[in-house]
């Protein structure tokens, strides 16, 4: 089955690119702030809540503190939110098919992601604060833990499908077996590897705001903050419909696309609300022990098959 | 061309007076090696009210009142310890049903301290659906305090030589009532504190004193208790309605978090089980007795276990309505040590935690401040400096 195709210029500006995304980013931020407060017993915000947060801190005034490097400090968030919205390019949003595809993508859009990640460590780092320099060593900490499963755990349906391309990974995923039955520990993986990328509870020891306040971001105010956390919101649908298209069998049309991403966001709150933060050591711990070991697995289980699969059946 | 090695700086990582881990004013350095914390210091005094001072200018009706405002959360116990001091100056005794009520009091103070701090401790550690939901269950004690008392947070029970309110049947009744919800509920706390996988990482083995170490730190209270210290004024030293009512002493020998949160879910069900208990056998007497204004001249001291721990008070009398001095030393301040002396070697993450599972009060135990003068040595200014300083500053 063929998704549509849009022109370029819409692509952009309007669809997947710029205005539906992030006003659907910040729709997925109030999904996902309302289910974890419904979770704990809490009410939770109002569906306009994160735009009017947005709204309000880009009207504020940006306060560059001494002792940065400012030109670094004012383009981060920048690059940040830059680099999350050309990934949304390369993923098939809303089930029509990417606006740019071409064999290799997927990686492209992975470190695309990452870069996020990377601004976050380098605002922390820029800034003279304690609280940001402990934030930042988390935060690339933590990103060194987590990225080779994530990547090993979308590896594994990009094996299966035997191409790098998502819009092509996609359109097969569609065809064949759910890769979350086929593959359910790569999908474990890549939920959770998800939720330690976003630095969403349990793994949000690099802005744990009882040990270091607000972690790298702590200096931030005004529009750098505004620019960071859309940025992160971005991530969260990208991610999602990341891991919809490759495990929850591909997605079809906006009604497929949907109810998989909701299926995927209520567990990933659910998952947010039933534990208690882990220590950084703790998740380094459990991404090197258990989370690329599965992965590893996974992988190694995978490429068995595909040598046995002829084998046995003769194809 | 020899470089001198230069002595690696420390790393301190400042926590409060203002930190979102913190809900009161307090000061903590701890200087960092990486995520390791190898030194920690305290500074306390940001909260000081000049509470002592202030009761020796009221008669000891006032202040009572004023003593019960030394701490927010377990402002009952205060009231109780300065009350039963004065009734032992004058020679006087609650009667039998006054001493109950005030047990009963307690009791439900513990409970609701207890659970807040049960949530504000999971939230130091990241775990906020705990948090939540302890709190939710905690406004049951609330409502039953404020239907008893008509307050929720200063109860004002006490009376110099009694107490102002009465329990009555159906108040009985809507208290054991609650105390079942809150029973069952405490019950699948403690099952979540002593099974929840990520939660037991962060408290298994952390913070860990041994029964000599607390000796020595001078820890009171749950925090003492967990490390196997058999301390419980309620215990060794009855007071109120504990003699007539004996209360079973909780303790835990591990003396981890873990321990600080399973002794504290378990004194509460002691208090749930205390309470019924005497709802049970209520003595059948008159509330007050007749109180003399006057106080006849004496110093005493009067012990009462807070939630927190010990809770000693001091008073001198001088023959008059007034009291001569009052000295006030809340638990907080006995478990300083115990945080200060097994911080280093912990995580830096493992810090908030560890604060917390003391309990503090920061408010609570402020009591005296002592102000540096820059050029001089420092030294403590007189009453006489403080008036002058005043008098300069707001000209």
């Amino acid at each position: 089955m063929n998704n549509i195709t849009l022109p370029p210029l819409i692509a952009l500006l309007l669809f997947p690119g710029g205005l539906f995304l992030l006003s659907f980013s910040l729709f997925f931020e109030w999904a996902d702030r309302k289910l974890v407060a419904r979770f704990q017993n809490r009410l939770g915000p109002r569906w306009f809540q994160p735009l009017a947060d947005v709204v309000k801190l880009l009207a504020k005034e940006e306060i560059v503190p001494d002792g940065v490097h400012k030109g670094l400090f004012l383009v981060l968030p920048i690059i940040a939110l830059a680099a999350a919205l050309t990934a949304a390019l390369y993923v098939p949003m809303l089930g029509f098919s990417p606006a740019f595809s071409f064999q290799g993508d997927l990686i492209v859009t992975l470190y695309l992601l990452s870069v996020m990640t990377l601004c976050l460590g380098l605002a922390g780092a820029n800034t003279a604060d304690r609280f940001s320099l402990i934030g930042a060593t988390r935060t690339l900490t933590q990103l060194f833990s987590y990225e080779a499963p994530f990547l090993l755990a979308l590896l594994g349906p990009a094996i299966v499908v035997g191409s790098w391309s998502i819009a092509e990974i996609n359109t097969l995923a569609s065809d064949s077996l759910w890769f979350i039955l086929s593959q359910p520990i790569g999908f474990l993986v890549a939920l959770v590897g998800l939720m330690g990328k976003l630095e969403l509870p349990p793994f949000d020891a690099p802005e744990a705001e009882t040990e270091i306040v607000a972690g790298a971001l702590t200096e931030y105010s005004g529009r750098g903050f505004a620019l960071f956390r859309l940025g992160k919101d971005v991530e969260l649908v990208i991610g999602l419909t990341l891991v919809a298209a490759f495990y929850l069998g591909g997605i079809i049309n906006p009604l497929d696309f949907l109810w998989k991403v909701a299926v995927l966001l209520l567990v990933t709150a659910g998952l947010q609300s039933l534990f208690a933060r882990l220590r950084i050591d703790q998740t380094v711990g459990l991404w090197w022990r258990v989370g690329a070991l599965l992965a590893l697995l996974q992988l190694l289980a995978i490429v068995v098959g595909r040598y046995l699969n002829p084998l046995l059946f003769g194809r | 061309m020899s470089e001198t090695p230069e002595t690696p700086q420390k790393f301190v990582v400042p926590i409060g007076p203002q930190h979102p881990a913190l809900k009161e004013p307090g000061h903590f350095e701890f200087s960092v090696d990486g995520e390791i914390v190898t030194g920690a210091s305290v500074r306390l005094g940001y909260v000081h009210r000049g509470i002592e001072k202030g009761a020796e200018n009221r008669n000891y009706a006032q202040a009572m009142y004023l003593m019960e405002r030394v701490c927010g959360i377990c402002s009952h116990v205060h009231a109780t310890a300065f009350a039963l001091g004065t009734e032992k100056l004058a020679g006087v005794t609650a009667p039998a049903r006054a001493q109950a009520i005030r047990t009963i009091v307690a009791e439900l103070e513990r409970l609701h301290s207890h659970m807040l701090w049960l949530g504000v401790a999971a939230h130091e550690g990241g775990f906020d659906t705990l948090f939540m939901y302890s709190w939710r269950d905690r406004e049951t004690v609330m409502d039953l305090l404020e239907a008893i008392t008509g307050n929720r947070v200063n109860y004002s029970v006490n009376l110099l030589g009694g107490v102002k309110v009465d329990i009555t049947p159906e108040l009985a009744d809507q208290i054991r009532k609650g105390l079942d919800f809150l029973e069952e509920r405490n019950q699948h706390y403690l099952k979540v504190v002593t099974t929840d996988e990520t939660f037991l990482g962060r408290t298994q083995g952390v913070g860990t004193m041994t029964k000599e170490q607390a000796f020595l730190t001078g820890a009171v209270g749950p925090t003492a208790r967990a490390s196997g210290v058999e301390i419980d004024i309620r215990v060794h030293a009855p007071y109120a309605g504990y003699p007539d009512f004996p209360v079973n002493l909780v303790i835990d020998t591990a003396g981890d978090l873990l321990a600080r949160f399973v002794v504290r879910i378990k004194e509460m069900q002691e208090s749930c089980r205390l309470i019924r208990h005497i709802l049970d056998h209520m003595p059948e007497t008159e509330l007050t007795v007749r109180m003399p204004r006057r106080i006849p001249a004496g110093e005493t001291i009067s012990r009462v276990e807070a939630p927190r721990g010990e809770l000693f008070y001091f008073i001198k009398s001088n023959g008059t309505d007034q009291p001569e001095r009052v000295k006030v030393r809340t638990p907080t301040l006995c478990n300083w040590g115990s945080v200060i002396n097994f911080a280093p070697g912990h995580k830096l993450a493992d810090m908030p935690m560890i604060l917390a599972g003391i309990d503090p009060c920061f408010s609570c135990n402020d009591r005296l401040i002592s102000i540096r003068r820059n050029e001089q040595d420092p030294q403590l200014w007189s009453w006489e400096d403080l008036r002058q300083y005043g008098v300069q500053y707001y000209k």
